[in-house]
């Protein structure tokens, strides 16, 4: 028997030549959705060990970004291996997440550059033998809108790229990542003073904290999972669509109902005290996505990808789309503050005011979750299902700061649970609001127009829209997988 | 040596017993001048051990053998002496005020001590169990070669991968300034300079993706820190060390005469550190074409004491590197960081 073992693999030992600053980039960028480094140092291993296949021939290729491309494809491919072993549930975080629509989104990108590639030449050579081919200029970008689109499928609305992301899941369900809404996020609104980046990334992370470019911190140590996300979409005409949707469409913003200390240094150890069992609180019954603390801190308590017990009985509709399950569509946001219910004729209810602090941070959040889930501002307010009420739980039920925070004043929205489901008020949330906002007036006022038109009373449109809301409440609860819900709070808007 | 009896097993409640058959063993080892760190558990959670590489003979009695059995101390019978080794080693010595002698010097197998190899295997015995199953993988930390120590380096490497072998794991070794990045760097891809400042060496390695592009060490560490105060001040180097790693701090002037030593010789080695770093990097062609800034994370016993950090800071950025430093950083747990690593490398070769 041989005393020296030159069997044994001697990769993390001495220098070797690592790969060119084109491939190492893609590397990086795709490296970057891993969260687990062992799954990480496979895919980078295996994809490096392989460069010598293919990286004389890319590196010949004169265009940059067919280069880019390409290696970006090749990196893609080094996934499969490296996930080969690894436990189900890192598999599910990688693939499920981010990297097999990247890879879909790539795979995508590198056939239009291969097609584009063929055809453009033949194109090129046809238009100059083409006798009259200067009246037909459409023609190139007809072929190569039919080249982008093949490999497509066949969804009613095409997301833009990021709302590919979250595409890939078992074939077994039929399922789509995004509800077919309007695709892209308001654009940013721009800080009255400084520089602010014109998108929201990852710019740093440590083991229990992200850092992104808008100056958001997110403490991750008590994030848990939920269920996953997993919801269909009622249409006002036709009932429930077929399609189960696992992306969040929109943000409810909460208040936390927890004991409040005056913000001054003599209750400095009660504030975190308060903080810190609220925290556990939350954690324990999974209430919210994202919890801000009132010096600010947020701290990501749910994952996003999964659903946490915060709307309770709430509605929500963008046009025909009508949304009954907000936990699952929807990421809840709570502030630590409360509700202060209306003291009297003068005053209205509200919420006890948040700290500037809350605010910064509630804004830099909201400017992110719009950003990466493409979130268009809307209204909404909560119901109380069995009384046909809408303002079950009152907390921002008036008094968000939307403007802060750069958004339209959803209080001047119709809610949609009044003009598509005729549910109407109380005096007990008139009291405790003060006064209608202008977009329940509103709403109030188009229901009694569309009652006009059909000839109906207004209470006979209200029955008969309760009666489609309580069909496809009893059709959600017979047929989606709805967790169980926590005590809720409260709904605002957005 | 053949009347040579190790009680080392039985000493540690026999780590290669009460295994379950069916669980898997992927271990990270590091094998330092000073100490000996195991890493067992997954990507998640990690749990580490460690023994001090170190021991020290007693003369032999029937009551001094009986004595170290009840108290289940570590030893094996070597003709007239009972060498006591691992963590129990450094206790003995400050009993008898002597110095703990060493299996290994400069990162690697010692040459000048005769019971070496057999010192080492009790001590790794005692971390390392038998493996699970055949053929599981172990990575080790090896130090950089230099040139002038390559023979001995493999005489080294092979005495592990042996000793390894024979516990039925797979070895793999891995360079200890990589296996630092390995363990602090995943964030960054891999992507930066991981030092490891043990005992006997200082190893580096600048990783692009987690492969090493240039890796180089020094032979110097906590041991000369200890063993220069220690005759400046004319006190057992193992009270030294002792104080060293009590409460150290790098960025208070002292009065202290062994303090004011500790300063001078961390500050020497941490200076010639630099000027090799530097020196290694103006040379080489094999630096990574990246315009990122590459992160530094310091590791090791010897970079614990406060302060060592921002003298290593401050005397970086007094050279003009040929690339943008990034964050420079204090390992998580500097202590166990290289076993870290490597248990990275053992569970990504499954």
């Amino acid at each position: 028997m041989s005393l020296v073992s030159p069997y044994w693999p001697e990769k993390y030992r001495g220098e070797r030549e690592g790969c060119g600053p084109e491939l190492g980039t893609q590397l990086l960028e795709i490296s970057d959705d891993i969260d687990d480094p062992v799954i990480k140092l496979k895919f980078l291993r295996g994809a490096i060990d392989r460069q010598s296949q293919y990286e004389r021939r890319i590196h010949r290729l004169p265009c940059p970004p067919i280069r880019r491309a390409l290696y970006r494809l090749h990196g893609l491919r080094a996934l499969a291996p490296a996930l080969a072993n690894a436990d189900p549930e890192s598999q599910e975080i990688v693939y499920h997440r981010m990297l097999a629509a990247r890879s879909k989104v790539h795979r995508l990108a590198g056939s239009i550059v291969c097609g584009s590639l063929v055809i453009m030449p033949l194109l090129l050579l046809g238009w100059s033998w083409w006798p009259d081919s200067s009246s037909e200029p459409a023609a190139p970008a007809t072929v190569l809108a039919s080249v982008a689109a093949a490999p497509r499928p066949a969804a009613p609305a095409l997301p833009p790229p990021t709302l590919m992301i979250a595409a890939a899941t078992p074939p077994a369900v039929q399922e789509v990542a995004y509800a077919p809404r309007s695709p892209v996020a308001e654009p940013l609104v721009p800080e009255s003073l400084g520089q602010t980046p014109t998108t929201v990334f990852l710019a740093d992370r440590g083991s229990d904290w992200e850092m992104y470019s808008n100056g958001l911190r997110v403490e991750t140590k008590f994030v848990v999972d939920g269920p996953r996300r997993r919801y269909r979409i009622a249409d006002r005409q036709q009932g429930f669509k077929p399609t189960f949707y696992n992306q969040p469409v929109g943000i409810l913003f909460h208040t936390s109902e927890s004991d409040l200390w005056p913000l001054e240094a003599n209750y400095g150890s009660r504030l975190r005290q308060s903080s810190t069992e609220l925290l556990k609180y939350v954690q324990r019954s999974k209430a919210y996505n994202y919890l801000i603390d009132r010096f600010g801190r947020v701290y990501r308590i749910v994952a996003d990808e999964t659903r946490a017990n915060h709307a309770g009985h709430s509605v929500w509709a963008q046009g025909d789309d009508v949304y009954l399950d907000l936990n699952a569509a929807f990421i809840g946001v709570s502030f630590e503050s409360r509700w202060q219910a209306s003291e009297g004729e003068s005053q209205e209810g509200r919420a006890l005011p948040i700290t500037n602090a809350q605010l910064v941070a509630g804004r830099n959040l909201t400017n992110y979750l719009r950003q990466r889930y493409a979130i268009a501002p809307d209204g909404l307010t909560s119901i109380s299902p069995r009384q046909f009420l809408i303002g079950y739980h009152r907390d921002w039920a008036t008094g968000f700061p939307f403007a802060a925070f750069g958004l339209p004043d959803q209080y001047a929205q119709p809610p949609a649970a009044v003009t598509v489901l005729g549910f109407g008020h109380d005096d007990d949330f008139l009291r405790a609001v003060g006064k209608l906002n202008p977009g329940l007036i509103t709403a109030e006022r188009m229901l009694t127009e569309e009652a006009r038109v059909r000839g109906i009373s207004p209470d006979a449109l209200r029955q008969e829209r309760r009666a489609v809301y309580q069909k496809w409440r009893a059709q959600q609860r017979g047929k989606s997988s709805v967790a169980s819900e926590a005590p809720i709070r409260q709904v605002a808007v957005k | 040596m053949d009347d040579r009896h190790d009680f080392g097993n039985q000493a540690a409640g026999d780590v290669s017993s009460g295994q379950d058959a069916s669980a898997t063993t992927r271990i990270g080892l590091d094998v330092g001048t000073s100490k000996i760190v195991t890493a067992q558990g997954d990507s998640r959670a990690s749990q580490a051990a460690a023994q001090l590489n170190a021991f020290i003979g007693v003369a032999h009695s029937a009551l001094a053998e009986a004595t170290l059995q009840q108290n289940r101390v570590p030893y094996f019978r070597d003709g007239e002496e009972l060498v006591v080794y691992g963590s129990a080693a450094e206790r003995f010595a400050h009993m008898f005020n002597a110095e703990c002698r060493r299996p290994m010097a400069r990162g690697i197998l010692n040459s000048q001590e005769p019971a070496a190899t057999h010192v080492l295997e009790s001590i790794l015995a005692m971390l390392v169990p038998q493996a699970a199953r055949k053929g599981e993988t172990l990575a080790f930390s090896v130090p950089a070669a230099g040139p002038e120590m390559e023979a001995e380096l493999t005489y080294h490497e092979e005495t592990l991968k042996h000793y390894c072998a024979g516990r039925g794991y797979t070895p793999i070794a891995v360079n200890e300034g990589l296996a630092v990045v390995l363990a602090e760097l995943a964030n960054e891809s891999f992507t930066g300079i991981g030092i490891s400042c043990g005992g006997g060496m200082c190893n580096v390695a600048l990783s692009y993706l987690s492969i090493p592009s240039l890796t180089f060490g020094i032979t110097k560490g906590g041991d000369f820190i200890d063993a220069s105060v220690g005759q400046v001040v004319h006190e057992p180097s193992t009270r030294i060390k002792a104080i060293k790693e009590d409460d150290l701090d790098l960025t208070r002037p002292s009065e202290d005469k062994i303090i004011k030593a500790l300063q001078i010789y961390y500050d020497k080695l941490i200076q010639s550190l630099v000027d090799e770093l530097y020196r290694t990097v103006t040379r080489t062609h094999k630096l990574p074409r990246t315009d990122k800034p590459l992160p530094i994370v310091l590791a090791g016993g010897t970079s614990k004491p406060h302060g060592f950090r921002d003298r290593f800071e401050q005397m970086l950025l007094r050279r003009q590197m040929p690339f943008e430093v990034g964050d420079i950083r204090i390992a998580e747990d500097p202590l166990t960081a290289t076993a870290r690593g490597a248990l990275v490398a053992a569970l990504a070769e499954r």
